[in-house]
């Protein structure tokens, strides 16, 4: 496995609490994220328009008592949320989930980026 | 290491340390390491064994077994080896475990364009795989121009038990399809929703059972029954079948690229209609062009998997609805069509050894 595929490739989602998710990666990484957070990034057509993809929902819109409902996987290739609002549209693809990413490394590197 | 049994006979870590010696050349691990060796029975220098593959379809299946007697007859005090071929298809780490659970792999066969011979391809390689001693479904997935029924030679609509459909069986598969549920002249003028939703009872609401393959014939190009398949259920990989004209490659290309989005292997590619025999001469005419599916696999680094003949047996067998691999065992395109259903399964075997384990919590 290419090391940018070990990268985008889970090998556990774990919910560790009502509104937060660990993610370990095949490249060893390990990704924390909340419901807030990945609900106010919901990448599906009504959350984010579809022609122009400005967002119309952001985390800022969401309150942080959140929960998720359910986790599944959509084929091998995504993540599928019920969010405790009864949100559940959107797809998140492994290559987006580790983009959002927000550990002490990845907010660094990003920073450098920019 | 290993003591010498009575009388100077041979004992069970003797074998069990020659045979160490023969690979498994897919899996690239030796044969006892990777718990093929069952059922050690050493009596009056006598040595019998299971070999347990990954596969019925084994291409290499005779090589393995051939290496393991000689080996095993070269040790002192061995006067005969009998082998005892088996084998179990393990199931891909991902397999949804509610409503397909009891379906080990399910492999699509997918094409860019019409017209390229994709159901032909997935009767044959089914029914070949069934015919080497597989439990074997097949999935019609091409809810707008159904031809399965035709090539099976079936048209009764399946029986249900409760809400469950049970697959027909025919030509030694489990079969089903949405060509059983409407009538032959009746055309399905579906959108979207309609299709997604027959897709998934295709799959969830019939009682498959216990099976090795479940081999999906999907509709041509990328739409909706592509989407549903590749979210709703965790392939073990794609087949993509192609002719050899460079238009009907790139528009494969497509298809194999959707698959590569949504992380679904490509297990190879299959050449069709790659030429023609004439009937007088035995000459062959590449008339579609020569090597252009071996070229493109080549240049996107997946299998091969062979070059199946514009063959008037082929064409007649799936009108007559019997296979040609099940009909005619002995042309030489069941050859063909045999070695290109053994291929698919080495690389379903190779994935399933590979395939990195998810675990949902």
């Amino acid at each position: 496995m290419s090391s940018s595929m070990q990268a985008t490739t889970p090998t556990k989602i774990k919910k560790i609490g009502p509104s937060e998710l660990q993610i370990l990666w095949a490249d060893g990484h390990e990704t924390r994220h909340f419901a807030q957070i990945l609900r106010g990034l919901c990448p599906c057509a009504s959350c984010r328009d579809e022609m122009t993809g400005v967002r119309v929902i952001l985390p800022i819109h969401i309150p942080d008592t959140l929960e998720f409902r359910k986790i599944g996987l959509v084929g091998q290739y995504a993540v599928h949320f019920d969010f405790s609002d009864n949100h559940g549209t959107g797809i998140y693809s492994f290559e987006y989930l580790r983009e959002l990413c927000r550990c002490d490394i990845c907010t660094a590197r990003d920073a450098e980026k920019k | 290491m290993f003591n010498k049994g009575k009388n100077g006979s041979v004992t069970e870590g003797q074998v069990l340390d020659v045979l160490k010696r023969v690979q498994d050349p897919d899996l690239h691990k030796d044969i006892v390491s990777l718990g093929f060796i069952r059922n050690i029975k050493i009596e009056n220098g006598n040595v019998a064994f299971d070999l347990n593959l990954t596969t019925p379809a084994c291409p290499v299946k005779d090589q393995m077994r051939d290496e393991a007697v000689a080996l095993v007859k070269g040790l002192a005090g061995v006067s005969d080896v009998a082998i005892n071929m088996t084998a179990e298809v393990r199931q891909a780490p991902q397999m949804d475990k509610t409503a397909l659970k009891g379906v080990k792999n399910i492999v699509a066969v997918g094409s860019g364009k019409g017209g390229v011979g994709k159901s032909t391809i997935a009767v044959n390689i089914a029914a070949s795989l069934a015919a080497q001693g597989a439990a074997v479904g097949l999935l019609d997935g091409d809810i707008y121009g159904p031809t399965m029924p035709i090539m099976l030679g079936v048209e009764h609509p399946p029986k249900s038990v409760g809400p469950r459909m049970i697959p027909i069986e025919a030509s030694g598969l489990r079969f089903m399809s949405m060509g059983l549920l409407v009538k032959s002249d009746q055309p399905l003028i579906w959108r979207g929703p309609m299709a997604h939703r027959a897709l998934q009872q295709c799959l969830f609401d019939v009682d498959w059972g216990e099976l090795d393959y479940l081999i999906v014939d999907l509709p041509p190009g990328t739409g909706d029954v592509h989407l549903t398949l590749a979210q709703q259920v965790p392939l073990t990989g794609a087949v993509i079948v192609s002719t050899p004209q460079d238009v009907g490659l790139r528009i494969s290309l497509k298809t194999l690229r959707m698959f590569q989005q949504t992380r679904v292997p490509i297990l190879g590619i299959v050449e069709n209609m790659s030429y023609y025999i004439c009937p007088h001469c035995d000459s062959r005419d590449y008339i579609f062009g020569e090597g252009g599916g071996k070229r493109a696999a080549a240049e996107l680094g997946i299998p091969f998997f062979g070059e199946v003949p514009l063959d008037v047996a082929i064409r007649k067998q799936s009108d007559l609805g019997s296979p040609i691999v099940v009909a005619m065992p002995d042309a030489p395109s069941s050859k063909v069509l045999r070695e290109i259903a053994q291929k698919v399964a080495q690389q379903v075997s190779i994935r399933s050894f590979e395939a990195p384990v998810l675990e949902v919590e």
